[in-house]
């Protein structure tokens, strides 16, 4: 039976699936772009307020579909902070661009209602329900400037592979729940592992693979990033991907997963795969999406020793590296594509390497945020990216997974070296000076600062942040098991 | 254990319909490349309709209105399958559940109201559209 | 007063960075009274004198990530004073240097002189290992623009390449250490960082292995030691003055203070058991950089593989673990930096004016530059070794150091001190003697490039004539790393002879 409390504790996913109908109803009643953007903000900032009222009530059970707890909090607002920021960027991008723009805060609002629903999802069902909500929400996004054609060949590979992964994600429930008769993550954890379930097991990793684009699921990674809009591939590469992250330890800890050895050989391998390919794609593009879109697939694979570690260190150390790696991650990525939605003229997108030469000196805020961003995602000390490798290291070597954290540090170097190339063309002499941009989007420029102050912030002094993961973070009860 | 080795053999159907699947498969795909004979014929890629030759697009292009509306037709008569259920169990679900039903149904409402006002009901094409705009000047 | 020291330089820098709007002097004063301010903090722990019992001068510990048991740790001792002191000696001689070179983007140039300065302070005084690993990687980055920014024709690829070196090393560093604090929290059920309570991990002999080739190889690439160096002639000879300077003088002493602060400290049975292999890098170090120094047409290049060469020479000191080694370790840092950081500035020189650095398009210049070959002279026979001045001191410590452990090794390093001459007397012969190949008509050193090496001189001399002003500085941390580490914990040295003792100090 569900109470008031329960309908509290569900604060923010229910603000924010109001805020969805009403940003709707507004667009039916008066369609207003500028109505529809400060709807959406409002919206999300109402509902990251709902966040610290609810932290009292949880952990909290709803259903047996939800798990609200400190775990998927602290997620929540990292998406919604980076749903924001993606509104904040498409506002400025959207724009100057022609076409009907009010849809785009509708979708990025329910891609965020898929990500939280995801973040405490406990169940298949809402586990295949947040997917989708998100999915179908980022195939429109991904295809919005429909009249660009690299946009909707992105929109229509991301369409088909994720309804690919989705039947194999369907498949593999199915397999799993006809052998355990359960589709609770917390009571898959006492049924014995058959033949049939581990292989739905697998073909669930194989769905989720595809989501995080790990290698070898990871092919239309570059297309879609490049293609879709630079602050949608924003929200693509951040919100998407951790929320699936975020499910994929809760699952794996709470469903005993990772303690069946072919899985866990499997997501080892995945990491160490997607940690070289990932990074050696990425040395031969020119296109800075492109780049990021590799160097995404690397990340996933770093980010991946957390799962993997989690059998040993416990859930605690694993949530606990996931989420401050997230954290950086989302910080670096945010200000990274920002960047580039700032740098794109109306009518392209400033995606080439040689749209950056230069940028120190023509505009140097963007080309500081800039390299920041890619310091920190090389793991330069000072920076988020540092902290997060950080954790990785300690979770991994913890775990003694020396063969994941040799390839972390292959995976480092290679990465250290595209990064700076892309630094290293900023800091060139400009080939012309170009007339100054003459558009100064207040509100992107706020957002990068903010997100340049987060980088700095996490980097230098982390222990706010990860006092308020450490303690009390909830996954354990899994994991106190297997010790 | 035991009840692992009453699951394996229960599989048994299972893998054997699998394999009699791939071997049915591999089969279709490769006894034709022994039996067919080659032949690279003139017209062996030309569409055989009745040994008439085919004239102009086989592509007939529909106009892109009627799938918006198939989809709008089947979303909502997909909804109707929700409200079935809950009434079935009307009773059981109680206030709460009649509460959620009146959230689903007004969410539904918004729906079609957006869909009214972007004219996505609207059956006519954009060229019919800008027709009757200019015979209502 | 510690962080003051990091703090000054990293404002300063910041300072300078906006400065520019000012003119382009504004940076270059700033720079410098920003570095005079830092000398002037270090006086007091000069005039203080040195205690015989106590290490460390100073020490600020403050918490940090209590999370990982990580606390903003510094700590000054008499080694790190001395290297401390260095840095800002060269730092000042970079600004100097870079006066007239740097041309363009001066603010954004000094800001990153300065903040690689600031990373090498911390480098050298920090006391927890994370934050030294910060600070590590910190000096790094400034460095890379320096180099990549105003660096000469080929320095993308110069500047990559130091900087993906020096990274990957670090992050096999960074595993290394935190491996080692998982292993100390296995034990004591803590993490920490901190340096004094990780130098009583217990570590299996096999672990204690792997760990110290992490750290090893982290440091031996800065060092560099010889299967890591190739690095090492690209940046310098892509460098700019200023960073050139930097590079030899300051950054390559990171990498022994590694060694000697990190290394063998905390793995002192490993160390006694790798030391053969160390010190057979080293001397492979020395000969190699030596002949390859020889091969050279370019002239930093060959200052470049000189530094090889020296730096061999304190891998040998060093593993070599005994007093006379050591003190020769800590007198050939200091003079090494003098020196080359002095036949940088001269190449430096010579490459502003006449826009190459080919000695094959040298030659006759002493006619044109008198001043200028004449200190070129000077700083070429200090650096292969001429008695009285500072490099022969320290090799000659070392080499008396390592004889005792070694004998075999040691005539091989002391083959060194003969390529040495020829090295360095082939670049004044090729550069300053015969004939004139092309007509210059150049400049002779200024009134400030004659005050830059003027002091250069005037410390390379000092060095060389009273070392002992040096290892009076140096004497507390020398005992107690030859007895046992900080606070009467005390700790096997396998490494040294029994019996020896500091009784055999001083000069030769």
């Amino acid at each position: 039976m569900i109470t008031t409390t329960d309908l509290l504790a569900l604060l923010p996913l229910i603000v924010l699936s109001a805020v969805a109908v009403i940003v709707m109803l507004a667009i039916a009643v008066h369609r207003n772009h500028r109505l529809a953007f400060l709807l959406t903000v409002a919206g999300i900032l109402i509902s990251l307020i709902t966040v610290p009222l609810v932290s009292d009530l949880v952990p909290r059970l709803i259903t047996p579909l939800v798990l609200v707890d400190r775990y998927a909090l602290v997620f929540t607002v990292m998406a919604y902070a980076a749903g924001l920021v993606a509104a904040v960027l498409c506002w400025e991008y959207f724009r100057v661009r022609e076409g009907h723009q009010e849809e785009v805060y509708l979708l990025i609002l329910t891609a965020l209602l898929g990500a939280g629903v995801l973040a405490a999802a406990h169940h298949f069902a809402s586990f295949f329900l947040g997917l989708e909500i998100l999915s179908v929400s980022l195939f429109a996004l991904i295809a919005y400037p429909l009249r660009e054609i690299r946009a909707l060949e992105a929109g229509i590979k991301y369409l088909v592979l994720s309804g690919v992964a989705s039947a194999f994600l369907l498949f593999g429930m199915a397999l799993v729940y006809a052998e355990t008769g359960t589709m609770e993550f917390a009571v898959l954890g006492g049924r014995p592992g058959t033949f049939p379930s581990v292989i739905g097991t697998i073909l669930i990793l194989v769905a989720v693979g595809f989501k995080l684009s790990l290698v070898p699921f990871h092919l239309w990674t570059a297309d879609v990033y490049q293609g879709a809009p630079a602050p949608i591939t924003a929200l693509l590469a951040t919100v998407s991907k951790g929320s699936v992250f975020i499910l994929l330890l809760r699952y794996g800890l709470e469903s005993g997963v990772f303690r069946v050895p072919v899985v866990s050989v499997l997501l080892a391998l995945i990491a160490v795969v997607s940690m070289l390919v990932g990074n050696f794609l990425a040395l031969r593009q020119n296109n800075v999406k492109r780049i990021l879109a590799y160097s995404s697939i690397g990340h996933m694979g770093y980010l991946l020793v957390a799962p993997v570690a989690a059998n040993v260190v416990g859930g605690n150390l694993a949530a606990e590296a996931l989420l401050v790696y997230l954290a950086a991650y989302f910080a670096m990525t945010l200000a990274a594509f920002g960047v580039v939605t700032v740098m794109s003229p109306a009518d392209r997108e400033a995606e080439e390497l040689d749209d950056y030469t230069g940028l120190f000196w023509t505009r140097p805020w963007l080309a500081t945020v800039f390299s920041v961003a890619l310091l920190s995602l090389a793991g330069i000390p000072l920076t988020a990216g540092f902290i997060g490798k950080f954790y990785l290291f300690a979770a991994g070597s913890q775990g003694a997974l020396w063969m994941l954290l040799g390839a972390l540090i292959i995976g480092s170097g290679l990465g250290l070296y595209y990064y700076i190339r892309i630094v290293f063309q900023m800091a060139q002499a400009p080939a012309a000076l170009q007339a100054r941009p003459e558009a100064r989007p207040v509100g992107a420029h706020l957002v990068l600062a903010i997100l340049l102050l987060l980088i700095f912030g996490l980097g230098v002094y982390p222990a706010p942040f990860i006092d308020l993961l450490h303690p009390e973070i909830n996954v354990p009860k899994q994991s106190a098991a297997q010790q | 254990m035991n009840a692992d080795l009453v699951q394996a053999s229960n599989l048994w159907p299972f893998i054997a319909y699998i394999a009699a699947i791939m071997v049915v498969i591999a089969a279709m795909l490769v006894i034709p490349r022994f039996l067919a004979r080659p032949s690279r014929g003139r017209a062996t890629g030309e569409p055989f309709e009745s040994g008439v030759v085919p004239v102009g697009d086989i592509h007939v292009r529909l106009t892109i209105r009627f799938y918006p509306v198939a989809i709008f037709f089947v979303i909502f008569d997909l909804e109707a399958v929700f409200i079935l259920a809950w009434a079935v169990a009307f009773r059981e679900a109680g206030w709460i559940g009649y509460i959620e039903m009146l959230v689903f149904i007004g969410i539904l409402l918004a729906a079609l109201v957006y869909l009214w006002r972007i004219g996505a009901l609207d059956w006519r094409t954009e060229r019919q559209k800008l027709q009757d705009a200019r015979l209502q000047i | 007063m510690l962080a003051a020291l990091i703090l000054v330089l990293a404002v300063g820098g910041l300072l300078a960075w906006q400065a520019e709007r000012y003119g382009a002097n504004a940076p270059r004063w700033i720079a410098l009274m920003t570095l005079i301010v830092d000398g002037a903090l270090l006086i007091p722990y000069f005039a203080g004198g040195f205690p015989e019992a106590g290490v460390w001068l100073d020490d600020i510990r403050l918490h940090w990530i209590p999370r990982f048991g990580i606390s903003f740790h510094l700590g000054l001792d008499g080694v790190s004073l001395l290297l401390v002191v260095l840095t800002i000696f060269l730092g000042l001689m970079a600004v100097a240097a870079s006066w007239t070179e740097i041309r363009e983007r001066v603010g954004f140039f000094h800001f990153n002189l300065l903040w690689t300065l600031a990373g090498v302070l911390g480098v050298f005084l920090a006391l927890d290992l994370f934050l030294f690993f910060v600070f590590w990687e910190i000096m790094i980055v400034p460095m890379y623009f320096l180099i990549a920014l105003w660096g000469h024709e080929n320095r993308a690829y110069a500047a990559i390449k130091f900087f993906l070196f020096t990274q990957v090393s670090g992050l096999l560093m960074l595993l290394a250490m935190v491996v080692l604090v998982i292993i100390h929290q296995r034990d004591a059920g803590v993490y920490t960082f901190d340096y004094f309570d990780l130098l009583q991990t217990s570590l299996e002999l096999n672990t204690a292995w792997w760990l110290m080739l992490g750290f090893f190889i982290a440091f031996t690439v800065k060092l560099p030691g010889v299967p890591f160096h190739t690095w090492l002639p690209d940046a310098h000879t892509q460098a700019p003055t200023g960073g050139s300077v930097i590079l030899a003088g300051v950054m390559l002493k990171t990498g022994a203070y590694g060694l000697l602060r990190f290394v063998i400290p905390l793995f002192p049975e490993t160390v006694a058991d790798f030391s053969p292999i160390a010190m057979g890098l080293g001397v492979a170090g020395i000969l190699y950089g030596g002949m390859l120094a020889f091969a050279q047409s370019d002239m930093k290049r060959l200052v470049a593989y000189s530094s090889v060469s020296h730096m061999g020479f304190v891998l040998v000191g060093l593993f070599a673990w005994n007093a006379l080694a050591l003190q020769g370790v800590v007198i050939t840092l200091l003079a090494h930096g003098i020196s080359s950081a002095a036949l940088f500035v001269l190449a430096g020189a010579v490459q502003e004016r006449i826009h190459t650095r080919d000695m094959n398009r040298m030659g006759g210049l002493w006619t044109d530059v008198p001043r200028m070959a004449a200190i070129g002279l000077f700083f070429s026979v200090a650096a292969l070794g001429m008695p009285g001045l500072g490099n022969f001191i320290g090799e000659f410590l070392v080499l008396l150091g390592a004889y005792r452990v070694d004998a075999a090794m040691t005539a091989a390093a002391a083959l060194g001190l003969i390529i040495a001459p020829v090295y360095s007397l082939i670049l004044i012969q090729r550069a300053f003697h015969g004939e004139t190949r092309e007509i210059h008509r150049i400049r002779d050193f200024g009134a400030r490039e004659l005050a830059l090496m003027g002091f250069l001189i005037v410390a390379t001399v000092w060095i060389g004539m009273y070392p002992q002003s040096m290892l009076d500085v140096s004497d507390t941390w020398l005992k107690n790393s030859l007895r046992g580490w900080g606070e009467g914990v005390a700790q096997p040295n396998d490494s040294q002879p029994p019996g020896e003792r500091l009784a055999d100090r001083g000069e030769p």
